[in-house]
């Protein structure tokens, strides 16, 4: 119906019921509502990358996903997959590998790469930039976030 | 370039969730109403704020995603759910045994985010010329059960389009699932010409599938993608090329044959004579590499 429709879901492992708009994005629900900052709107049309969140964990442009989609459904965004204290092990690598510059791309960065840590261990360098080519960076030039990711794997 | 209206939100619309397959055909009867179906979204929502579709009712297919999903082979046929997504048929070693230039098609769609919610029924109801999961389709002989309140009927993949970005599905009808006949011996593969490696449409798209036997090509098909106002079968370069001799020869002479099929456009990915070069290339290169793969066997 038009107007608010109940969406329940789990956030970040925690169950969450939620009214929403049916023509607002997960992104914006997720960044606006939600409290889930991490999740940046870059394009705002799935080429980006920056809103990338775990969809029943598989990567996703939040932006081309409408909010009430998930319902019955898990998210996971960066804020779900480490803390300061327990950072993720590719969390962790983009700090000592220095795969950082602006900032504004790296959660979606580290939600991808840690799908890519957790699912494919044994994935190639050139599989690696295959499965990253929709996360897109304009300072660092991707090389540091691929050695973060190689590390995170070296000290697991 | 169309413009987007970032600021906005998108217009409102009423919901609906069908939780069973009659539901779905309630839903869907809509009194004239401007109803789009939701299946992965990634087509739909672009569409939504580009505001080239302004529907009065959104029906979000995400809740029979096991009903319209799935991926068997039985019965010599392996089907395909309209729900299952480009990632599932990546990573499908049915798909990459049996249907293998769907499984490289699928594998080049979009990006990893997309794949992992864009579906097959979706790319096809879609209708785009560009469409990559179609020259595979079609190549494979494959068939497509669309589904309304009054029962199923099964039609060739180049039937679901009727023209660019125009489907050819009655109201009140969905894509149910797609049918590819199986056979152990056949080859079949899919390449493309794009601006780019990633997250691009395909310039030009090429699936060929075909068997060798005692030097010579059996059954064999030619599609073509982003050539024409809809993909394509090649149909000039797939009869020369069954029977044919398995040779080099056959391979420059069907892959001409392929650009004589085809009907480009000019556009911003690429000028018409430029794709028609495209379509000789990428269909040489196929059938090379079946011969030098199937000689590997």
């Amino acid at each position: 119906m038009r107007g608010k429709i109940k969406v329940s879901f789990t956030l970040n492992g925690e169950a969450r019921t939620e009214e929403m708009q049916p023509n607002q994005t997960l992104c914006d629900f997720l960044h606006d509502e939600a409290g889930t900052t991490s999740v940046k709107k870059g394009c705002d049309t799935g080429e980006c990358g920056a809103c990338t969140v775990l969809l029943d964990d598989m990567p996703v442009t939040s932006c081309l996903v409408l909010a009430p989609q998930i319902d019955g459904r898990d998210v996971v965004t960066t804020e779900g997959l480490g803390t300061k204290s327990a950072p993720h092990p590719v969390q962790r690598a983009f700090v000592e590998q220095d795969a950082v510059q602006c900032g504004y791309c790296i959660p979606g960065m580290i939600v991808t790469l840690s799908w890519i840590y957790e699912h494919l261990p044994g994935a190639s360098d050139a599989e690696i930039k295959r499965l990253m080519s929709g996360n897109l960076c304009r300072c660092t030039g991707y090389i540091q976030q691929i050695e973060a990711l190689k590390s995170a794997r070296k000290s697991a | 370039m169309k413009s987007f209206q970032y600021l906005a939100p998108i217009p409102g619309f009423d919901y609906l969730v069908p939780k069973s397959i009659p539901e779905l055909f309630r839903a869907l009867d809509v009194q004239g109403r401007k109803v789009s179906i939701i299946a992965g979204g990634t087509d739909l929502m672009i569409a939504l704020k580009e505001r080239t579709v302004a529907p009065d009712v959104v029906v979000d297919l995400g809740r029979l995603r096991k009903e319209l999903g799935g991926i068997n082979s039985a019965g010599g046929v392996l089907r395909i759910g309209s729900m299952a997504t480009f990632s599932q048929i990546e990573s499908n070693p049915l798909i990459a045994r049996y249907a293998n230039a769907l499984c490289q098609a699928a594998a080049n769609v979009g990006t990893l985010q997309i794949r992992s919610i864009a579906t097959l029924g979706g790319n096809l109801a879609t209708a785009s010329p560009a469409a990559d999961s179609a020259p595979p389709l079609i190549a494979l002989g494959a068939s497509v059960t669309l589904a309304s309140a009054s029962g199923h009927r099964t039609v060739p993949v180049q039937s679901v389009f009727a023209g660019p970005k125009r489907n050819g599905l009655r109201p009140g009808e969905i894509v149910a699932s797609v049918e590819i006949p199986v056979n152990g011996e056949a080859w079949s593969g899919w390449t493309r010409a794009a601006v780019r490696n990633e997250n691009v449409l395909s310039t030009v798209s090429v699936a060929v599938a075909s068997t060798m036997h005692n030097g010579k090509f059996g059954t064999s098909r030619v599609a073509l993608g982003a050539v024409a106002p809809t993909p394509i079968l090649g149909e000039k370069a797939t009869i020369a090329m069954t029977g044919a001799e398995a040779s080099a020869g056959t391979a420059d002479k069907v892959s001409s044959l392929a650009a004589q099929d085809s009907t480009p456009i000019t556009d911003i990915r690429a000028g018409a004579s430029y794709r028609r070069r495209l379509v000789t290339v990428l269909t040489r290169r196929l059938i090379m590499k079946m011969l030098s793969e199937v000689a590997a066997r």
